[in-house]
């Protein structure tokens, strides 16, 4: 589980200070999928690199599974799994060279991380690019081995910064399938996207992001009825007040 | 689980060795070029001060106008020189450094040589440094032979002592050994090795640090809860026994060269004992490694690969250019030199090969540096890979 209660972050650009994360709160429960959705530079990344502790917490707190990010940057890393839009792989290893270094650098014994590696290459049916230089990998060959690579100790915490895209349709389904299972065996899955029709799907809760502070959360439903919308697009619009925007936009 | 950091240092320079020999071509060139570094440079230098020596021995000399004195070919003859006719064009082709120093002997240089009006024109360049310069030397000494000969002539037909001629009596005494004579060139040797070491782990420092940033891969590597030391000292451990091999591939093939290539104007010249070759290997050991760190500190501010080179190339160039600038300075062996990185192996491995004794102090003083840069870069580094504009500063 994750727990974010007022996170807060600041950067200085030139002489300016900019505010990337005001006052976010949210629990991102375990056995469940929880959704990040906002608009490019709403504080998506930056929530998401301070709950894995490579961006120092501005303010606030986060816990993953009760231990505190700032206090134990370490044991939190442990706990999470997580995969942002840096998903370089190193190109004269093989896809299984790749994952098998992070599983030695997590000091997991070999037998028990070729048992995982088995079973996620399974899962997203990649067991011909595994012993493949990774030179030459497409987009979604890549995306997978960077997916398996970031959950080969078992985290019980999974996030995603939006890891759908530029992906074809049947990689795009093969991580559907994988964020299913994530979530029935009981972890914490929280990944952001741009594609309302998966977030929709997939997500039992709702986060919407916008100018480094929550607008809205809640279930697709509640959003729906939150906006008096139709569709999570034009609810989302609204709830990020991008709506307005447009509106001033038009207007000027 | 967490993982001790001596098992991540063996674990992330385990992969980086592996991954950096499979670039093969890369790998190959590098490890061949260290190899053939010493045959290529002593058969240079060999040949160079063996095509010296042969002017010296052969003592040809370049004459035009040999025609107009009997009485100096003659002088020539008797000193078993052989007297070429240059060719025609011989004065543009001294300025482009492609003919041998002239002398020439003008029209009635007999009768001027009776009326005491004599001259002779030696041509020649001496802003080239080659082989030329030996021969301008014969010149010299056969004109001051010469003319010694006809001021002894003219002074016995008169009567006085020949010995007025030598107020001083000069002896020579040269206390420089063959070794040293041959040393004098044979800085090219840790010169050109300094360089090799550094600049042959040039695309693998550059790698680890420019590198993984480009690519992508150093944020999700700072995910892991590895130590950032323990991570830099895996980086530093697998470039460090890279820049080993390199310099002891550069050794032996000096090693071999010396040994069984018998090169000529070196073979004999220079032979190193077993503990000289440790003394050497020592020099090199630490100076390897702490060049090597120092390009992936550099490399690492570079967003790509290609910027990251440009930074390391400017340490390459600094490093090269220092015994250039200690040749021009004319340092000799100042002590001083024994605390700049470069030129306190520059020295030291000069004075192994000419055969002078090494003190303690002049390895320990350059190891301590270097392993002073060496900590300060790995201590940098790790400071960088903190720094978020660091880990997310992409290109």
């Amino acid at each position: 589980m994750i727990t974010v209660r007022n996170l807060h972050k600041t950067f200085k650009v030139a002489d300016k200070t900019v505010t990337a994360v005001d006052d976010v709160s949210f629990v991102a429960p375990s056995s469940a999928i929880t959704g990040l959705l906002g608009p490019n530079g709403a504080g998506k990344t930056t929530s998401i690199r301070m709950i894995g502790s490579l961006v120092e917490i501005g303010g606030g707190s986060v816990t993953v599974d009760g231990i505190d990010v700032k206090q134990n940057p370490d044991g939190a890393r442990e706990k999470c799994g997580i995969l942002t839009d840096a998903r370089g792989l190193y190109t004269r290893l093989t896809a299984r060279e790749n994952i098998r270094y992070y599983a030695e650098l997590r000091g997991i014994e070999t037998a028990k991380s070729e048992a995982t590696i088995a079973r996620f290459v399974d899962w997203l049916d990649m067991s011909d690019i595994m012993d493949r230089r990774t030179e030459g990998f497409s987009q979604g060959e890549r995306m997978k081995v960077a997916i398996v690579r970031s959950l080969v100790h078992e985290p019980s915490t999974v996030i995603l910064d939006e890891p759908t895209n530029g992906l074809d349709v049947m990689t795009t389904r093969a991580l559907r399938g994988l964020i299913q299972r994530l979530k029935a065996e009981g972890r914490t899955v929280m990944f952001s996207s741009h594609i309302m029709q998966e977030v929709a799907a997939l997500c039992d809760t709702i986060i919407i992001i916008a100018k480094g502070r929550i607008t809205a959360e809640g279930t697709t439903d509640a959003l729906l009825e939150m906006s008096g919308k139709d569709n999570l697009e034009d609810a989302f619009v609204k709830l990020a007040g991008i709506e307005d925007e447009q509106h001033t936009l038009k207007a000027a | 689980m967490a993982i001790s950091k001596s098992k991540t240092i063996i674990t992330v320079a385990k992969k980086e060795l592996t991954d950096h020999m499979r670039d093969k071509r890369t790998t190959l060139l590098v490890l061949l070029l260290s190899v053939a570094m010493g045959p290529l440079v002593l058969m240079g230098i060999g040949y160079f001060i063996s095509s010296i020596e042969q002017k010296f021995e052969k003592k040809e000399v370049f004459v035009q106008g040999e025609a107009n004195s009997p009485e100096l070919l003659n002088f020539m003859q008797r000193q078993d020189m052989t007297i070429k006719t240059p060719k025609p064009e011989f004065r543009a082709l001294i300025k482009e450094g492609k003919h041998d120093p002239v002398l020439v002997i003008p029209e009635n240089f007999s009768q001027k040589l009776v009326e005491g009006d004599a001259k002779v024109e030696l041509v020649y360049d001496d802003t080239r440094q080659d082989a030329g310069n030996a021969a301008i030397s014969v010149l010299r000494g056969v004109m001051r032979g010469f003319n010694q000969e006809v001021a002894s002539q003219r002074l016995t037909a008169r009567g006085v002592s020949t010995a007025i001629l030598r107020p001083v009596e000069v002896e020579n005494t040269n206390l420089g050994t063959a070794a040293q004579r041959a040393a004098a060139l044979l800085f090219i040797i840790p010169w050109i090795t300094l360089i090799g070491c550094v600049t042959g782990c040039t695309s693998m420092a550059v790698d680890l640090g420019a590198g993984e940033r480009e690519r992508g891969s150093l944020e999700p590597l700072l995910m892991t809860p590895i130590a950032r030391e323990a991570l830099v000292l895996g980086k530093a451990l697998a470039v460090s026994l890279y820049a080993f091999g390199i310099a002891i591939l550069t050794m032996i093939g000096f090693a071999l060269t010396l040994k069984f290539g018998n090169v000529p104007g070196i073979g004999g010249v220079i032979s190193l004992s077993f503990q000289q070759y440790v003394v050497f290997f020592a020099m090199l050991a630490t100076f390897a490694p702490a060049m090597a760190l120092l390009q992936i500190l550099l490399s690492t501010y570079g967003r790509t690969f290609k910027e990251g080179q440009t930074y390391a190339a400017y340490a390459i160039q600094v490093i090269a250019l220092l015994p250039a600038v200690a040749m021009l300075g004319q340092f000799k062996d100042a002590a001083w030199q024994l605390f700049v990185p470069v030129l306190a192996q520059l020295m030291v491995i000069t004075r192994i090969l000419r055969g002078e004794t090494v003190e303690v102090m002049h390895y320990l003083i350059p190891a301590a540096i270097n392993i002073t840069i060496f900590v300060a870069c790995v201590v940098l580094i790790g400071r960088l890979l903190k720094q978020e504009k660091i880990i997310f500063g992409r290109a």
